[in-house]
């Protein structure tokens, strides 16, 4: 299963031709569809049916879009993609794929049904196959992707305000940030593309911390000092990393963002989106508050951890810049 | 019952119809069809007084009640808005964080009556009967009523005799479900004082497909009957998954951050009086207990 989503996302990096992208995207969804059925809790199940849905649409429409390219202009290139309505159609697509405002409805819900591994393959290596097409056409809609990106930073920051639970905070700041990718792509896709690792690397070291915590709520992390407090000291640098403190590696890309729109004379757009930074960073900060900076009167543990896994994908997020 | 009415009718004219086929028919039609069509448009509840009014005689349009609900249910949506400037479920996050016990309902008051919906085996014909008040200095909340085991004639029913209490859906402003998140907490705490009869407890979670509509998590709630009050600590993982009654064999443990209903149900074979008094219902959280689940997920005897 693995294997096939590695295949998947291969063929959509090395395919030059639309429908062996699609394809790849096909395969990348159906593989992980039993990777997150496989606790058979209904609400897994639930969570998989509402994944297989959107991005069974998505690929419809990212097929019929390359279809009618092919209509158009006679060739399948994905590079050569020159008319609106299909780049307009490819763009909405792959937002629905990657879960971009306002096509993020399903990422809370299906997060919150995943465990915790699921979960982060679904916001990590899923995201890798459609961002490599969106990098290789040539957006002719130049305001589609400013709003896309502008509209997912600020509903990634003010749907994680109230959540307590922890899979659906990290959804919200896993659509924040690809709003933030989105921003920048038309002008410098490389910035896009370091925005993306660094996302990598912070969500993954995020979610690994909170698999040995054993803890889907807020909750439940306040916890931790007493279980792991390597973890509780570090999983604030990472938190304030995701929201875009400057010491920290983080606010790398944010910055460097903010700068290409300032260049390209978007500055009311750069302010917007580093407002909205400020308010997910609202909610890193609350976790990091629960979880490290107070200390819960009981000791009594929820649940033992069992396993230790390398965490050696904190030690990029002390680095400062 | 008009429907039997209605298929006796052709059988008798039968033999009319034969010679003029077009007029037993015709006037046949007209006595048959309204009847039909009020009683089978909608669900009626068994014990309900039946309504032969047409469709458009059974509106009843009020105007200040209708600006009444608006009004009510804008105040619920402002209300909505300041609690989610407050922090998650209108507490602040401290307090969310260093919540261990929160009472869910608790019968106070004449209103605290109203969020909980009766029922029993009164609607599928039998002769059971259920009612709820508040006990004595509006403390707490008194469920009482008759258990008869005797099923209703209807050819298909074979056992019967069940009395229920059941919490309602809570609701947002514009009727929009809400869901309680006991994602915290890991034990329902009760407060009651039974007389000596076997209860169920029943907690309805949220589910998403049609066929999971009816899944409850029940467990058993055993009551001691003497004059003295009982806390009852029921952990959530000891609670096991049914559908309509039958325990299934596929169990998985309730998830707490979508919670509907609670609901108590009394199905002994014993007719005859009981009443059940509920102090109050909480949860709270047992540190101790560390029990994810009390029962076997996987298949003991696996299909190789």
């Amino acid at each position: 299963l693995l294997f096939a989503m590695g295949l998947g996302t291969t063929i959509t990096f090395a395919s030059s031709h639309w429908l062996l992208a699609w394809m790849g995207l096909e395969i990348n969804t159906l593989a992980i569809l039993p990777l997150m059925c496989q606790s058979h809790h209904p609400r897994a199940v639930e969570a998989t049916i509402k994944y297989f849905l959107t991005q069974a649409t998505a690929a419809a429409m990212l097929l019929f879009a390359s279809i009618t390219n092919a209509w158009i202009t006679g060739q399948w290139n994905l590079e050569f993609m020159s008319y609106s309505l299909p780049t307009t159609l490819v763009t909405v697509a792959l937002a629905l794929k990657i879960g971009l405002a306002p096509l993020h409805a399903w990422m809370p819900e299906v997060l919150q049904g995943l465990d915790l591994t699921t979960g982060l393959i679904l916001s990590t290596w899923q995201k890798l196959a459609p961002f490599c097409l969106l990098l290789q056409i040539n957006p002719s809609n130049t305001s589609l992707l400013l709003i896309l990106g502008l509209a997912s930073t600020l509903v990634g920051g003010w749907g994680g305000l109230n959540q307590n639970q922890l899979r659906k905070i990290l959804a919200y700041s896993s659509i924040a940030h690809l709003g933030w990718m989105i921003l920048v792509l038309q002008f410098f896709p490389s910035l896009t593309l370091l925005t993306l690792l660094m996302y990598f690397v912070m969500t993954f070291s995020l979610f690994i911390s909170f698999k040995v915590n054993n803890s889907t709520t807020i909750n439940s992390l306040s916890m931790s000092w007493s279980k792991t407090p390597i973890i509780s000291s570090m999983v604030p640098f990472i938190l304030l990393s995701l929201g875009g403190l400057p010491p920290l590696s983080g606010f790398l890309p944010k910055w460097l963002i903010l700068q290409e729109l300032t260049k390209q004379s978007l500055a009311p757009l750069a302010t917007l989106a580093a407002l909205s930074a400020l308010l997910s960073l609202y909610f890193y900060l609350r976790i990091s508050y629960a979880m490290t900076l107070t200390m819960s009167p009981n000791t009594l543990l929820n649940a033992l951890p069992w396993r230790l896994p390398s965490n050696q994908h904190t030690l990029p997020l002390a680095i400062t810049t | 019952m008009s429907l039997p009415k209605i298929s006796r009718v052709p059988a008798s004219r039968l033999l009319s119809a034969v010679h003029d086929p077009r007029w037993p028919l015709r006037s046949a039609a007209p006595l048959a069809v309204p009847k039909r069509a009020l009683t089978q448009s909608g669900y009626r509840r068994p014990g309900q007084p039946r309504e032969d009014k047409p469709p458009w005689q059974r509106i009843k349009f009020d105007f200040s009640k209708g600006l009444e609900g608006i009004t009510k249910h804008f105040k619920l949506l402002r209300q909505e808005f300041s609690d989610r400037l407050v922090g998650p479920e209108g507490k602040p996050i401290i307090e969310h964080m260093l919540e261990q016990n929160r009472v869910i309902w608790e019968f106070r008051g004449p209103d605290s009556l109203q969020e909980w919906t009766l029922s029993s085996d009164r609607e599928i014909g039998g002769q059971s009967e259920i009612h709820l008040k508040l006990g004595k200095n509006n403390e707490t909340c008194f469920l009482y009523g008759t258990l008869q085991s005797a099923p209703p004639r209807d050819g298909e029913t074979r056992y019967s005799g069940y009395c229920s209490m059941r919490s309602k859906q809570p609701l947002v402003s514009f009727d929009r479900k809400k869901h309680h998140d006991w994602s915290s907490f890991n034990t329902l705490h009760l407060r009651i004082r039974g007389d000596g009869r076997p209860w169920m407890v029943n907690i309805a979670a949220e589910s998403y497909f049609t066929h999971q509509k009816d899944d409850l998590y029940s467990y058993f709630l055993y009551t001691r009957g003497g004059p003295y009050w009982q806390d009852v600590k029921i952990p959530f993982s000891k609670f096991f998954l049914t559908h309509r009654g039958r325990i299934q064999d596929n169990q998985h443990p309730l998830w707490l951050d979508k919670v509907n209903t609670i609901g108590f149900t009394l199905g002994d074979k014993a007719d005859g009086p009981f009443q059940l008094e509920i102090d109050f219902i909480g949860v709270c959280k047992d540190y101790a207990h560390t029990e994810d689940f009390a029962y076997e997920v996987y298949k003991r005897n696996p299909e190789v």
